[in-house]
């Protein structure tokens, strides 16, 4: 499924405080493949992946996923179509701190009033490696791993659109290689768009294109290149900036 | 989910329903009783009822002796009638060892139907008479008894086992010429009764025979149905206060996980409707256990509620399932009321909510905010001039009552506005960083400042108002009574309803007469001549006035009657016509060397002070129970509140810790932010229930043309603020002392 965005001005703040987090950016994200979005800290890419997810309503500007414009929607239509197609992992925060790994992963489904089998929610913990810590709270697992169940719980209900906020940032090797292929195989397999932000050049290097976005503006777009030389493009922007 | 918010609707369910429950039990408990010696009398014949409105309370219109004979021939030839007693009531009061014994107020003529000798004969003589075998008097012993002519001494011929006293019937007749009640013995048919009654009285049978139940019970019931009714609202209105307060809290300390909620997919109704689900589940489960403990207390309070004099004695609680089911209703209906507000801020919370590192509060008034409380405010002021206006004293009970909860609204909503400068000022002593650290916390979250703040103004407030109200209106009275006092000496009754000749032979009798039908109050004068009488409103003409003995006299008004007072009339007659009517009190110009039974002598200033007359007393008592139920809440809410915001400030308290600071300077920062909370609270408080009070003082101001300062129990007020206190500084202390490690 295509997301769209069109003309997208993002701004925080009024007056002298006034912060232009996305400068008028058009964009297409073609379904079935595995986009990555890189730029210096600050340069908009959470905002871009809020705006994209109906997360946040930009300023000025259309976003549409599969062809419905967001703008045209109300905040409970936005919540479905969210809940139904579109899955988020956010860059930090992403569990309910009172429920256990497998209810926060359960929690999309039973929302749409579904109630998904153990199964179901054992085998989305199984996807990212977290088997064994079902019955865990959040308090008792490491950054890492939350933001593995976090992963878990976006992909249970098989999204067409999964965005990412840094889902490796806080990995370890092994463990970020098993999220990327997971990612990786969504989009070959089950022809899921997914758009990933992230700041690691090999991560970057797993996806088919990346999109380079400096103070609010998309300044590049790189496809099929290699680890090294995308570290190369990121060097050359922050100087640049 | 929130589970661990449950526990602030809990507490404020529980507490409202157990109020609720015991309350109603006690309300629907208070039904009229029928006298014990009416019990073996299938059918009673009562005298036509006044004209008086019902909560008059006045006695029926007595049938003249001949009357009440004639009545009573006819009553003996209905078939089945064994027998026909005549009623007769009248003033007599032992006196044991000098004084008159408590409470043993009443006698009546002997009769065979209706009492029931332990030992002894029945009184024949002049001077027999049959009395409570407690009095500790033999058969054969004499006994002084006082009636309304004086103490003489009586031979008890017999020993009863109730606190009243029984003379002959012809000493019945003298002494209670007028009959109310004919209690008729024996099977007969009611409706050969009813027949045979035609209009000169009602016939009673069964449930209705209460009906003849002293109308001082019934008015005393009625005095106890009011302050139950206005517990009831109190306890209804903390409930849902409380409730809506908590429930504020726990959602603004769970943003972001209503944020992350929102981001997986639940809708703002969803998002309602878990609190919503939430509130009734924690209703219903605090409503149970509420409803349990306020029968609990329904049945320790009826005993203390008939010593205290709230309610008539032989007060027992009975059961009708409709009462605690009532309460068991309201809890999840105070739970869901007091969360609607919060629900609806709860499902405007955005999902990006949940990437806020922490609650910032962007505008501590919403427009909302700002809307309902000014509007509670126009409620509270409109109240207030209604009570200004009011010129009954139930409506004006009535509108001050619900002035202070609106203004208590209005103040909890509009808080914000004020809380910064209140807190400027409150911590302009405190110097150093622990000062700077609870100021800034303070202004940094100034809503939550504000709610958890407002158990203690609700409390505060309530404390000053209600306590405020009665002592300014009793203290109103009281000068009012001091201006028209002038005399050297008062004679007051001492133990005694009043006044007896003896003590006092010229002093103005209180009677009630009866004209055209409708019961009025009337005083008896010994400065008045004979066949005249002052009456209010015409002060000329003629009045005919039937006496408590059932006999009809008309009289030649000569002038008005004094104010606050309706009729005025010879002494003489009174006590001719009302062989019971007592003296209020007895003015002297010099102190007598020596006093009868049953009467002191106070000064002019001390008399007017009195606040023991019965109602006074009542109504204090009233007071001081409204007082406890309120505090009480109060105090649960405040450490209920302060307990849930101290879980948050524990990640403030471990940085303190970890940047340098000893356990006791946390210690000391929770304490001083618990107190800086109570000490807005309370500041809050006092001044809503201070407007308030100002608002009923000048409709009293009104009402009798005298300026009426507002008076304050302050030590008592002092109490509930140091109460708030210390279970604030216990209940914010104690969490701090958790983050030590
Ligand atoms: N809610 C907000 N209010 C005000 N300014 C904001 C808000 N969210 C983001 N910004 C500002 O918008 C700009 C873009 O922020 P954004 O979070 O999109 O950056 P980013 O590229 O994701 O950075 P990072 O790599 O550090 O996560 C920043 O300057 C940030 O300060
Ligand atoms: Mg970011």
């Amino acid at each position: 499924m295509t997301v769209t965005l069109r003309d997208v001005r993002m701004i925080y703040g009024t007056g002298t405080r006034q912060v232009r987090a996305l400068d008028d950016v058009t964009v297409d994200f073609p379904p079935g493949a595995f986009h990555a979005v890189m730029g210096p800290s600050g340069s908009g890419k959470s905002t871009l992946l809020h705006c994209a997810a109906g997360l946040e309503r930009p300023t000025a500007g259309a976003v549409s996923v599969g062809g419905t414009d967001l703008g045209g929607l109300n905040e409970t239509a936005l919540t479905r179509l969210r809940r139904d197609r579109i899955g988020f992992v956010f860059q930090a925060f992403n569990l309910v701190s009172s429920l256990s790994a497998a209810q926060n992963v359960a929690l999309p489904l039973r929302l749409a009033g579904h109630r998904p089998t153990p199964e179901r929610v054992a085998g989305a913990l199984d996807a990212v490696g977290l088997a064994d810590r079902a019955g865990h709270r959040p308090s008792e697992l490491s950054g890492g791993q939350q933001q593995r169940v976090a992963i878990a719980r976006a992909l249970i209900t098989a999204p067409a659109v999964v965005f990412a906020d840094e889902p490796t940032g806080a990995l370890d090797n092994r463990s970020s290689r098993q999220v990327l292929h997971l990612l990786r195989r969504l989009a070959d397999e089950h022809r899921q768009t997914i758009v990933m932000v992230t700041h690691d050049p090999v991560a970057a290097a797993v996806a088919d294109r990346v999109l380079m976005l400096a103070d609010g503006r998309l300044v590049d777009e790189v496809a099929d290149l290699d680890a090294v030389a995308i570290a190369a493009r990121v060097t050359e922007l922050e100087l640049a900036c | 989910m929130l589970t661990r918010d449950r526990l602030g609707t809990f507490v404020a369910v529980l507490l409202g329903t157990a109020i609720v429950a015991a309350t109603l039990v006690l309300l629907t408990s208070a039904r009229p009783r029928l006298p014990d010696r009416f019990a073996d009398l299938a059918v009673l014949v009562q005298s036509p009822a006044a004209a008086n409105r019902p909560d008059a309370f006045a006695e029926p219109v007595p049938w003249p002796a001949g009357t009440a004979e004639r009545l009573a021939g006819r009553l003996r030839a209905v078939p089945g009638v064994r027998a026909v007693v005549e009623d007769r009531p009248f003033y007599a009061q032992p006196v044991r060892s000098g004084r008159p014994v408590p409470g043993h107020t009443v006698g009546y003529g002997w009769s065979d139907v209706t009492g029931r000798l332990l030992d002894g004969s029945p009184p024949a003589g002049d001077r027999d008479v049959v009395v409570d075998r407690a009095l500790g008097v033999p058969v054969g012993g004499t006994v002084t008894l006082l009636t309304a002519s004086g103490p003489a001494p009586w031979r008890v011929t017999g020993h009863v086992g109730t606190a009243a006293v029984f003379v002959s019937g012809p000493v019945a007749a003298r002494l209670s010429p007028g009959v109310r009640v004919l209690g008729v013995a024996g099977r007969p048919d009611p409706a050969a009764v009813r027949s045979v009654v035609g209009g000169d009285g009602t016939v009673l049978t069964g449930d209705r025979r209460a009906e003849v139940e002293p109308r001082a019970d019934a008015r005393t019931r009625w005095i106890g149905l009011q302050v139950l009714t206005a517990t009831t609202a109190l306890a209804g209105f903390a409930g849902v206060f409380l409730a809506a307060s908590t429930s504020a809290f726990a959602v603004s300390q769970r943003r972001r996980e209503i944020g992350l909620l929102r981001a997986v997919g639940a809708t703002p109704r969803q998002v309602r409707a878990m609190l919503y689900r939430s509130a009734l589940l924690v209703g219903a489960a605090a409503s149970a256990l509420g409803v349990g403990l306020g029968v609990l207390a329904a049945h320790l309070l009826a005993g203390r509620l008939v010593h205290a004099g709230i309610e008539p004695a032989g007060y027992t609680v009975r059961w009708w399932t409709w009462a605690p089911a009532a309460a068991f209703a309201a809890g999840p209906l105070v739970a869901l009321l007091g969360t609607a507000a919060a629900a609806r801020r709860a499902s405007r919370i955005g999902p990006l909510e949940a990437m806020r590192a922490a609650e910032v509060e962007k505008r501590p008034m919403t427009r909302l905010r700002w809307l309902a409380g000014l509007a509670a405010a126009a409620a509270g002021t409109a109240a207030a001039v209604a009570t200004a206006v009011a010129s009954d004293v139930s409506d004006l009970a009535q509108y001050s009552m619900l002035g202070a909860m609106a203004l208590v609204v209005a103040a909890t909503l509009l808080a914000p506005v004020v809380i910064p400068a209140l807190v400027g000022v409150l911590l302009r002593p405190v110097r150093g960083v622990l000062g700077m650290l609870v100021r800034e916390s303070a202004l940094t979250a100034v809503r939550r400042t504000a709610s958890t703040a407002a158990p203690v103004l609700l409390t505060v407030a309530f404390a000053v108002f209600v306590t405020g109200t009665v002592q300014t209106s009793t203290a109103a009275y009281a000068a009012r009574r001091a201006a028209t006092v002038d005399a050297a000496a008062v004679l007051v009754p001492d133990g005694t309803p009043g006044l007896h000749d003896a003590a006092a032979g010229r002093a103005t009798l209180r009677t009630q007469v009866y004209v055209a039908g409708t019961a009025v109050p009337a005083l008896g004068s010994a400065d008045l001549p004979p066949g005249t009488a002052l009456a209010a409103p015409t002060g000329a003409g003629r009045v005919t006035v039937t006496y408590p003995d059932g006999v009809a006299e008309t009289l030649r008004v000569t002038g008005p009657a004094p104010p606050e007072t309706e009729l005025v009339l010879p002494r003489a007659s009174v006590r001719a016509h009302d062989p019971s009517a007592l003296a209020p009190a007895a003015f002297l110009p010099a102190r007598p060397a020596v006093t009868a039974p049953g009467a002191e002598v106070v000064d002019a200033a001390t008399y007017a002070a009195r606040t023991d007359t019965e109602d006074d007393r009542l109504v204090w008592t009233f007071t001081l129970l409204l007082l406890a139920v309120s505090a009480g809440a109060g105090a649960l809410a405040v450490a209920n509140t302060l307990l849930m915001s101290a879980r948050q400030r524990i990640g403030d308290y471990r940085v303190l810790r970890l940047s340098g600071a000893t356990p006791g300077q946390v210690a000391l920062t929770a304490a001083l932010e618990s107190a800086l909370v109570v000490a807005i609270g309370s500041l809050l408080g006092i001044g809503t229930a201070l407007l308030a009070l100002i608002g009923s003082a000048q409709s009293l101001a009104a009402q009798s043309g005298r300026a009426v300062p507002v008076v304050v129990p302050w030590p008592l007020v002092a109490c509930v603020v140091a109460g708030c206190l210390v279970v604030a500084v216990a209940a914010g202390a104690l969490p701090a002392r958790a983050a030590r490690g």
